[in-house]
């Protein structure tokens, strides 16, 4: 048993500088109001530069938490993104919403939450560090506390969250009680040794485990909550909810089908294929009747949910590594997308899609970055959507599912017409009479101009990063 | 696995007729007229502890007790962890001393959260 608490540095600064955060709230009130987005957004970034100390070392802590490349990578992404939250949020918090130490705070906590997911190998600290995230994220959706949609969409999301939380924690004694193990490793040499005895009993698990992450990473059918916590929640939440939560719902997965129920793919294989399958369909078609640009980009999400979940349908190193790939590619694209919004909503006051028109007009910068963070949700190439996507598609046709590939390329195509109506808005109406030229905020454009250079990185350069990704997620399989 | 399950099954239909049993007895009785009927206020009225009840049950509560209860909970947490900790401390030693350190010291950030945000104050 190693128990080295060095391993876990990072976190120990990431719970140090959420309580630093909440602290200069609290005692340096004349200091708080813009200040301290810039502090939390500095932290982690520092944190993200220490934790690359672990790059290619591969050690675990009592073999409930594993330290290797994929938990590295996974280290850094999720800081970064947290890192741009904060900043996008700096205006939004300050403007619009109380306790600014306590948001800031809780976005980093939910970090380590989201981390935890992501290097956990045993069942209780996954399960934890879920519960971790998800309670953080209950309270930013409802942050904005006098606006009653915030509020019942914070209501909404806790009520579901509790139940599915509640549906995998049961699907997760139920692999106990099966295996006598909540190690993924030894659940894993259980389970090769044949499951005649507890098929039953495996199929339950395995049913409640997906519906409870289903519900986590928003997938049909478990989708319900998306739409009104989205709409709800205050705008940098949103884009919080978008990119951390399903990206940490997604390292899950891989970490613990990869190393604990790799052995029984085909009992699990046809279900996520399924839900994969109606992720992608009725998210991209609802999609087309949305008129808030919030709800529009739930539905989009739960389409991009089925895309990314072909990728764990036919698990083997290869989709996993096009699964993180394509996840990183469209978690940039989206935070550069919201930038664009939370920008936006913060010069007019207005998320309804209609309201986009004139941006060509008026903010030349943001109008550029929507066109091309929605030509690469669309999948157009030069942008990191298409890339990704295409690697995402030929890894899943390797595992012989043309079915889902062929459905994934139909439903990009669909796509295409609702993000191409949101940039009609943005470039052919013309504003209306009296409305001039907008000063975009210095670190919203900046936020926007490494947003987009990571899209194009990403699109036009992606054999780096994938081999990064590569290396990271050969430990999975362990 | 089953019997196991069986077990609880068991006990959960005993759990269900334990209650039931004497009310169902209570009614058979009453219509076979063995329990004699006389119902007077005092009889019919609410048992409470022997005290003549006051006003409704179902009035609301303040608010405000919300944070008291709530402030209550971590302490009471911390006692129950503490209470252990402190019989069995000659034999946990040192590393169990530092561990309950770092515990009170979480709770004493929490301490002072609150306290900072004036929810000890009746506002």
């Amino acid at each position: 048993m190693n128990f080295d608490y060095t391993l876990f540095i990072p976190e120990f600064m990431l719970g140090g500088l959420a309580a630093l955060v909440v602290a200069l709230d609290l005692f340096m009130p004349q200091l708080r109001k813009s200040w301290l987005p810039y502090v939390a957004a500095t932290g982690l970034a520092i944190t993200a530069g220490v934790s690359l100390a672990w790059v290619n070392k591969q050690t675990n802590f009592a073999g409930i938490v594993s330290i290797d490349n994929y938990t590295t990578y996974f280290r850094v992404f999720f800081m970064l993104i947290a890192a741009v939250v904060c900043l996008a949020s700096g205006r939004l918090v300050e403007d619009q919403l109380r306790h600014p130490g306590e948001y800031f705070g809780i976005i980093i906590l939910s970090t380590i939450g989201a981390i935890g997911m992501a290097a956990a190998r045993e069942l209780m600290t996954a399960y934890l560090s879920l519960e971790l995230l998800s309670f953080s994220l209950y309270i930013l959706v409802s942050f904005a506390k006098f606006d009653a949609r915030s509020n019942e969409a914070g209501l909404k999301y806790l009520l579901l969250g509790a139940f599915s939380s509640a549906m995998f924690l049961y699907g997760l004694s139920l692999i106990y009680g099966v295996t006598g193990s909540t190690y993924y490793g030894d659940i894993a040499s259980a389970l090769s040794r044949g499951t005649h005895d507890f098929s039953f009993a495996l199929l339950m698990a395995l049913v409640l485990i997906i519906a409870g992450l289903g519900f986590k990473v928003a997938a049909v059918p478990f989708h319900m909550w998306t739409p009104d916590a989205y709409e709800g929640a205050p705008i940098a939440i949103t884009a919080y909810l978008s990119t951390t939560s399903k990206a940490a719902g997604f390292a899950l997965l891989l970490r613990l089908f990869g190393g604990a129920f790799q052995v029984v793919h085909d009992d699990w294989s046809w279900m996520i294929a399924g839900v994969a399958a109606a992720s992608m369909i009725l998210g991209n078609l609802v999609a087309l009747q949305q008129h808030n640009i919030k709800r529009l980009m739930a539905y989009s999400s739960i389409g991009q949910i089925g895309y990314l979940l072909m990728g764990v349908a036919g698990l083997s190193h290869n989709t996993a590594s096009a699964l993180v790939l394509h996840l990183t590619g469209y978690m940039v694209t989206n935070l550069a997308l919201f930038v664009v919004i939370i920008a936006w909503y913060n010069l007019t006051g207005k998320e309804e899609i209609v309201d986009f028109r004139g941006m060509r007009e008026r903010a030349p910068l943001l109008a550029g970055a929507l066109a091309g963070a929605l030509f690469s949700l669309a999948g157009l190439p030069l942008f990191a959507g298409f890339v990704t996507k295409f690697i995402l598609f030929q890894a899943a046709t390797d595992q012989g599912y043309y079915w889902l590939a062929g459905i994934g390329v139909v439903t990009s195509v669909i796509s295409l017409y609702y993000y191409l109506q949101v940039m009609r808005e943005a470039f052919v109406s013309q504003p209306a009479e009296g409305e001039r030229k907008l000063q975009v905020p210095y670190v919203m454009q900046g936020l926007t101009v490494a947003l987009m250079a990571g899209v194009f990185y990403v699109g036009l350069y992606p054999a780096n990063l994938f081999s990064v990704i590569d290396n990271a997620t050969r430990f999975l399989f362990v | 696995m089953i019997e196991q399950f069986g077990r609880a099954g068991f006990l959960l239909i005993f759990a269900i007729a334990f209650p039931l049993i004497p009310i169902a007895a209570s009614v058979a009785l009453g219509v076979f007229r063995i329990r004699p009927r006389k119902p007077d206020p005092i009889k019919s009225s609410v048992y409470e502890c022997g005290m003549v009840p006051v006003g409704d049950a179902l009035v609301r509560y303040n608010v405000r007790y919300y944070l008291f209860a709530l402030l209550f909970v971590v302490f009471d947490v911390e006692a129950v962890f503490l209470y252990p900790w402190a019989v069995a401390y000659r034999a946990l030693g040192v590393y169990a001393f530092v561990e309950a350190l770092i515990f009170i010291a979480i709770l004493f950030v929490g301490y002072v959260y609150a306290w900072r945000k004036r929810a000890m104050e009746w506002i």
